[in-house]
């Protein structure tokens, strides 16, 4: 464990804790705490305590005794962070959002909702579906992700491409500051010049400068029309070259996804779907009010992949034929994890950005460093941000491929930033991107503490994390795994 | 880098590469009966697994809280559908409880008890679906493996001496309040629907709903283990509190995870229905539909139906 100076080791004061939360709402014992030590990432730390707060009242009044005893507070949402956002490497309390989950108000003439942070996704979307009406930044872990730690990650999902990540749905915020304070920023309107936006700030921030208590969100009408497709590719290069030609054509698509041949074997291997083994194929869809609109813009993506060597081209706006066609796609995930008993599939350099004309280039690069490797490491993503996923499959338990995937990783990120590409587009920094994150932002680390230090001057909301993080991982934090050399 | 020693949990240890397997994508506890109604999420699946891991690699101490998080299970077997490893987890789950039964932390959680007053009358031991109540030294005893927490034993002992302690809101008496409570602050509501775990697989709602969209609700879900589990007391409970009807969800014959469950519903709600025309109420008021597992569509459909069927009826004159 390490320990940040200025920040010595505390015990907590459990009978504050229980005034303060009740005592069905404060978790002390060994079995809770190394459950909450935990989330999606590789890593894993032991809490001092968790509490789970129903108002804002008790949110100030937590952080107002942390900042006087210098305890770490760590806000958590569903959990479901992929990079160690909410593993409380210092100790620390765990400041469980999941309760605060009030849809507060659904106002459709100003077409905005007001949620508290533990909401989760599917259910905001659930709530807006009567009216017709969606959230659209909605990452894959929709079913499990609170609004707060989406919010806390900036995420983003498939129909980013369109409708934007989580930053261009917030309009404003309710947020409680490292010292209790309560503050109102943003508005509840579509634009807002007045000052330095500070609720785009808090996006992001992965809980380290406020903790969000309240959001006001926007959300946009569900479409009439969805229309998918598919195209095959048997050269990288000429999907790479399709991504871009779409994304400057004009044509708006509603969703973008490159799956590579890894990921097609992956999924042929473990869910038998017989997918044609070709070098990639690229998934896209058109969605809108207007079926003629939606078949210009499917038309002009069929046309575009036609003459970049695209083939077994494929339409349709049945949700049926919809489904089989992102079947590959979509089972990708479970496909990776049940591809060899003996590899367990980590989330590693999983989200990283880069330009467009560099999307078939990257996944060229992934294939080439996880052979180098001897790791099992597949390209796909979210080609119309620019974002291409990763996993890396190994044995978890040999300290050996932990060596071989961080040396993969650390060429993969050499690799992201030399094009001017970006560490996470998704999923955040945490800890296991601290290292290529620190060095992508090297002249801002500087402005990037600045702004820490005056928010949170006693370091106490969720310390060790983006720019404080280790640069070494791997050794500095725990890992979750049962390593042997 | 930490190298963590193992201890001795010897059926546990089959499951090492498997507890790694498990991505910690979390998306199993949006399907937890538990965690739904704890809200903790160190109760659900997910944690279970971290917890199994803790104890396998000896991170986490074998005490009862830790053992307490492997015995509080409804082996619903929903968290096994949701996971994106295909991780069979309440099998994971049965083999930790053998290792911490040998070390003497035998739960309860939610496995069934017998009290005092049994009269040993082997009636819960014969309806027991998984063959985990047995006659033993001590009178009517329970296998804290193999039981899976359907709660029939609770519901067929004539003594009240079968009991679950941990019932995490699925007990009669919880039910019979959570569903007086909405029909009484609720001036829509006609029914009640009672439906069985895997009936109502995948969609339960965790945030809570501002009351301008709750207001004209006429329908409540309530999730039990089994639909074999209800009884007289609680599917009457509604009519007491002025609903028009109740609804029964159950799995279709042959698919229930608890053997003659959904038949033993049909069979209460039959006999039940009777009890209504005899006092001149429409018996169609109480009805059992049977719906896949994931099926929501159909589950949504056969509300609807029954909905309409009652505002045709009208209320309970």
């Amino acid at each position: 464990m390490i320990h940040q100076k200025g920040i010595p080791m505390k015990s907590v004061d459990e009978s504050k804790l229980r005034e303060i939360f009740g005592d069905n709402n404060v978790k002390t014992d060994p079995s809770d705490l190394y459950a909450f030590g935990s989330d999606s990432s590789v890593h894993h730390a032991m809490p001092w305590a968790v509490v789970r707060p129903d108002t804002t009242e008790q949110v100030q009044k937590l952080m107002a005794y942390a900042n006087d005893a210098l305890i770490p507070v760590i806000p958590r949402g569903g959990g479901s962070g992929m990079c160690g956002q909410t593993v409380p490497i210092q100790g620390g309390i765990i400041l469980d959002m999941k309760r605060m989950n009030r849809i507060l108000e659904i106002n459709l003439p100003d077409v905005y909702c007001r949620v508290e942070p533990g909401v989760v996704d599917d259910d905001l979307n659930l709530a807006l579906k009567p009216h017709g009406m969606f959230y659209p930044p909605t990452p894959a872990s929709s079913r499990i992700a609170t609004i707060g730690g989406e919010i806390a990650n900036n995420a983003s999902g498939v129909r980013s491409v369109k409708y934007g990540a989580t930053r261009d749905a917030v309009l404003g915020m309710k947020v409680v500051m490292p010292n209790g304070d309560l503050v109102t920023l943003g508005a509840h309107t579509r634009v807002e010049a007045s000052g330095y936006q500070l609720h785009k700030l808090m996006v992001g921030s992965e809980g380290t400068l406020g903790i969000v208590v309240e959001a006001t969100l926007n959300f946009v009408p569900i479409p009439e029309y969805r229309c998918m497709g598919i195209a095959n590719f048997d050269d990288l290069s000429h999907a790479g070259g399709a991504i871009g030609a779409i994304m400057s054509s004009g044509a708006t698509p509603s969703m973008l996804e490159l799956v590579d041949s890894v990921a097609i074997k992956a999924v042929n291997k473990t869910m038998n779907l017989g997918l044609k083994e070709v070098a990639a194929s690229l998934i896209f869809e058109a969605d809108g009010m207007v079926k003629e609109a939606v078949d210009y813009e499917i038309n002009k993506m069929k046309e575009i992949c036609t003459k970049h060597h695209g083939s077994d081209i494929k339409t349709s706006y049945d949700p049926k034929e919809r489904a089989k066609i992102f079947m590959g796609r979509k089972k990708l995930f479970p496909a990776l994890s049940k591809y060899d008993d003996s590899l367990s599939s980590t989330s590693l350099a999983d989200d990283m950005a880069v330009p467009y004309s560099k999307m078939a280039e990257m996944a060229g690069k992934i294939h080439e460093v996880a052979e180098k490797n001897n790791i099992i490491m597949t390209a796909y993503g979210h080609c119309g941000s620019g974002c291409m996923h990763t996993k890396i499959l190994m044995d978890t338990n040999r300290e050996d491929q932990w060596a071989s995937a961080k040396k993969a990783i650390t060429e993969i990120y050499e690799y992201v930033r030399s094009v001017n590409g970006t560490t996470s587009a998704e999923h955040g920094i945490g800890l296991s991107k601290a290292e290529s994150f620190k060095m992508e932002k090297a002249d801002s680390l500087r402005l990037l503490q600045t702004i820490k230090q005056a928010l949170d001057p006693n370091n106490i909301l969720n310390p060790g994390k983006l720019m404080q993080a280790p640069e070494d991982w791997v050794t500095a934090t725990g890992l979750r795994y049962a390593v042997h050399n | 880098m930490e190298t963590k020693e193992k201890t001795r949990f010897k059926h546990l240890e089959k499951w090492d590469s498997t507890l790694s397997a498990c991505i910690r994508c979390g998306y199993c506890f949006e399907h937890c009966p538990m965690f739904k109604y704890t809200g903790w999420e160190s109760d659900a699946p997910r944690a279970k697994i971290i917890t199994a891991f803790g104890l396998l690699s000896g991170e986490l101490e074998p005490t009862k809280m830790a053992a307490d998080k492997i015995f509080n299970c409804f082996y619903c077997k929903r968290c096994e559908a949701a996971c994106s490893s295909g991780v069979t987890l309440t099998e994971v789950f049965t083999d930790a409880k053998k290792d911490l039964v040998e070390m003497g932390l035998k739960g309860p959680g939610t496995t069934s008890v017998t009290y005092l007053n049994c009269a040993r009358c082997l009636v819960c031991v014969k309806a027991c679906p998984h063959e985990a109540r047995f006659h033993g030294e001590d009178g009517i005893e329970t296998d804290p493996v193999k039981c899976q927490a359907c709660g029939i034993c609770v519901e067929v002992c004539p003594a009240g001496a079968a009991k679950i302690e941990n019932n995490f809101g699925t007990g009669r008496e919880d039910l019979i309040a959570e569903s007086s409570r909405f029909l009484s602050t609720h001036a829509s509501a006609k029914a009640i629907v009672f439906a069985c775990n895997w009936s109502y697989f995948p969609d339960l709602q965790a945030s809570r709903l501002p009351e301008s969209e709750t207001h004209d609700k006429d329908y409540e879900i309530y999730v039990n283990m089994c639909a074999g589990r209800l009884e007289s007391q609680l599917l009457m409970a509604p009519f007491l509190n002025k609903a028009w009807g109740v609804l029964v969800a159950s799995c279709p014959e042959d698919e229930c995870q608890h053997k003659n469950g959904n038949t033993r519903a049909k069979k209460m709600v039959e006999s039940l229905q009777s009890t209504l025309e005899r006092v001149d109420i429409d018996p169609a008021r109480l009805q059992v539909v049977e719906i896949p597992a994931g099926d929501k569509t159909l589950f949504q459909a056969e509300i609807d139906t029954f909905i309409d069927r009652l505002n045709a009826m009208g209320p309970i004159r």
